[in-house]
């Protein structure tokens, strides 16, 4: 089975690299932009009845830190 | 008191720390992180370093070696633990510590000298250390911006676990002093019981020819 799974800076976490790339992105493209967040993407595959589980702790566990990123599964 | 200087893959601080326990006059030995067995000492330190390329996040991967579920089960028997740059990120991640460390607000790698502000915890590493000492040390790492959600900055300020803040040469604390972006100007904090230490600067830098600022640390570890 295949999986995505998104990693984001939680709501109300300070985002530099967003907020750089932002700057640079208004500056260069000379529109207003309301925000940029920055995160992470992989791309999981798993061969087992239980991936779901698998993949839902990988997230939560590995992939992602509660304290500062909230994580989205997506099965493809 | 014996100490134990754990390598992981990427870890380049070890053989600096070795250097300071020496210079402090302690028995210390670089172990790997392979290593489970932990019985003949009584402090693990955790060097800086870049353990596994830093990939995913800083510390992340490293949580997850062998010789981490040790240091946790170390660590709750009351072992002494320090966590000094990567090694801090190491601690966060592992949960030893609270909170977690973001990439620097300006989004560079930041390798200069910072005063440090001794505050008045429970930390068994700055136990000689008097309460407002200024330190001077080096920092060196890209990503040391201290981060925690309200009710974790009041659990550490009502508990003491705040050990070391940036500050101007007087012990001001104020932003202009704060080289990372770090809540409340953290550069240090400790456990509620004072034996798990964590710290961005690197005191193993400040030792012999080098200074005492950063061997004051380390003489917490003689006798």
């Amino acid at each position: 089975m295949k999986f995505v799974v998104i990693v984001k800076p939680k709501k109300g976490v300070l985002d530099p690299q967003g907020a750089a790339i932002k700057k640079v992105a208004e500056g260069y493209l000379n529109e207003p932009i309301a925000s940029i967040k920055s995160g992470k993407y992989f791309e999981v595959e798993i061969d087992s009845d239980s991936a779901e589980n698998i993949v839902e702790n990988l997230a939560s566990k590995i992939l992602s830190n509660e304290v500062i990123e909230d994580y989205e599964v997506k099965k493809l | 008191m014996r100490v134990g200087i754990v390598n992981f893959l990427g870890t380049n601080c070890d053989k600096d720390c070795l250097f300071a326990c020496d210079t402090a006059g302690v028995k210390a030995e670089i172990i790997q992180y392979t290593q489970t067995d932990l019985k003949n000492f009584d402090c693990i330190v955790l060097p800086g370093g870049f353990s596994y390329g830093d990939y995913l996040r800083s510390g992340a991967l490293a949580k997850f070696s062998p010789i981490m579920r040790s240091i946790k089960e170390f660590a709750e028997f009351g072992g002494y633990v320090m966590g000094i740059c990567n090694g801090f990120q190491v601690l966060i991640e592992s949960g030893l510590l609270p909170g977690a460390l973001l990439k620097n607000n300006n989004l560079k790698f930041i390798h200069k000298y910072v005063y440090l502000k001794t505050e008045h915890s429970q930390c068994f590493f700055t136990k000689n250390i008097d309460q407002n000492t200024i330190l001077k040390m080096p920092i060196a790492h890209g990503e040391g911006n201290y981060y925690c959600n309200r009710d974790t900055i009041k659990y550490l300020n009502d508990n003491n676990m705040i050990v070391l803040r940036y500050s101007s040469k007087n012990g001001e604390i104020v932003q202009d002093c704060n080289p990372n972006g770090s809540l409340e100007n953290i550069a240090g904090i400790c456990s509620k019981k004072g034996n798990v230490f964590g710290l961005m600067p690197h005191p193993e830098r400040v030792v012999g020819d080098l200074g005492n600022d950063g061997e004051q640390i380390w003489n917490s570890l003689v006798g």
